[in-house]
């Protein structure tokens, strides 16, 4: 007799347990469709080994300043920034600057703000590209600035999010 | 008397003169007026080669309405035109009869958590996994001037779990 009740709950007890964790296992239900498996995809890994790593629309500041920033990772390695539909106003001693994403915000940079400095924009409108120096933390540097250093003015900033 | 008042009118013009030149130049030089008639324009090519895959084309955060929920939302175009939706780093909230959903940004609905009837949009299925990257055929009637926000939709009931805004990538 005894046994038989130990036995019934023990069952109750499995079925119990059973019923709330399945639902918890059911919970984090991981898809994962990768690219190569994707028919589509497949040609496109094959023909380039370029990632997108980072991306985000350009805001104006100072200026208005309007684009996309996009951070591409070269089958070499080497990450490079592109601008796309870029376009600013024109302006003397303008810069591409990466700062940490907080220190975007303002509309003019402290002295002591770390940066990493791009080089000068080639151009205030269109298609660019700008080489990031090697071991640049990107998840440190997450804003990527139009900067005119003689007036320490922030044209416009476009803050980095993973692609 | 008379001549010698014209000559220090004369020298002070002449002083006047040398000391502006460098002054408008050094101004000139600091601000640079013509730059804001004056455009460059740039066009260089993409950091890689040109290739034939499927190329993003939209692209937007997602972000979390009646439930947390992060990730991206892109579409990318085949050279033949075919289209799909890519969600990635997708985390949400497991649910019954979640779909993925394509509606229009400027939608009312998008603002509520809850849709009072129902969502107009273009279905794309049933939400394959609460995490995870993921992809989803676009019909090729898909109107994406129209429809330019992703819903994570749940149709039991009419709650958006997540919503992404598209913008031009």
């Amino acid at each position: 007799m005894v046994g038989k009740i130990r036995a019934g709950l023990a069952f109750a007890a499995l079925a119990a347990a059973f019923t709330f964790s399945s639902p918890v296992h059911a919970q984090d239900d991981m898809k994962k469709d990768s690219m190569k498996h994707d028919q589509m995809m497949q040609d496109d890994k094959m023909m380039r080994e370029t990632k997108t790593l980072f991306t985000g629309k350009f805001h104006g500041k100072v200026h208005k300043t309007e684009g996309r920033a996009t951070v591409y990772q070269e089958a070499d390695g080497k990450p490079v920034l592109r601008l796309k539909d870029f376009k600013t106003s024109n302006g003397p001693d303008v810069h591409v600057v990466l700062v940490a994403a907080n220190a975007g915000d303002a509309k003019s940079l402290k002295s002591d703000t770390e940066r990493i400095e791009l080089g000068k924009l080639k151009g205030n409108e269109g298609d660019q590209n700008y080489e990031i120096p090697a071991g640049t933390d990107l998840t440190r540097f997450g804003a990527v600035l139009i900067y005119c250093e003689r007036f320490n003015a922030v044209f416009g900033v476009a803050t980095l999010d993973k692609f | 008397m008379n001549t010698n008042g014209k000559s220090r009118v004369s020298r002070k013009k002449w002083v006047v003169g040398v000391i502006s030149v460098p002054v408008l130049v050094g101004a000139w030089w600091a601000f640079r007026p013509e730059k804001l008639f004056i455009n460059e324009r740039v066009t260089e090519a993409a950091p890689f080669a040109a290739n034939s895959g499927p190329q993003p084309i939209y692209t937007g955060k997602l972000e979390g309405k009646a439930h947390a929920t992060n990730g991206r939302a892109t579409i990318y175009e085949s050279t033949e035109g075919k289209r799909y939706l890519r969600l990635s780093d997708l985390t949400t909230t497991n649910g019954p009869d979640v779909h993925v959903v394509l509606a229009r940004a400027e939608d009312k609905a998008l603002q509520q958590e809850i849709v009072g009837g129902n969502l107009d949009g273009l279905e794309l299925g049933s939400l394959k996994g609460n995490k995870g990257d993921q992809n989803y055929d676009l019909p090729t009637t898909a109107d994406l001037n129209q429809y330019q926000a992703v819903v994570i939709y749940c149709e039991r009931f009419h709650a958006i779990f997540g919503v992404a805004r598209l913008e031009k990538f």
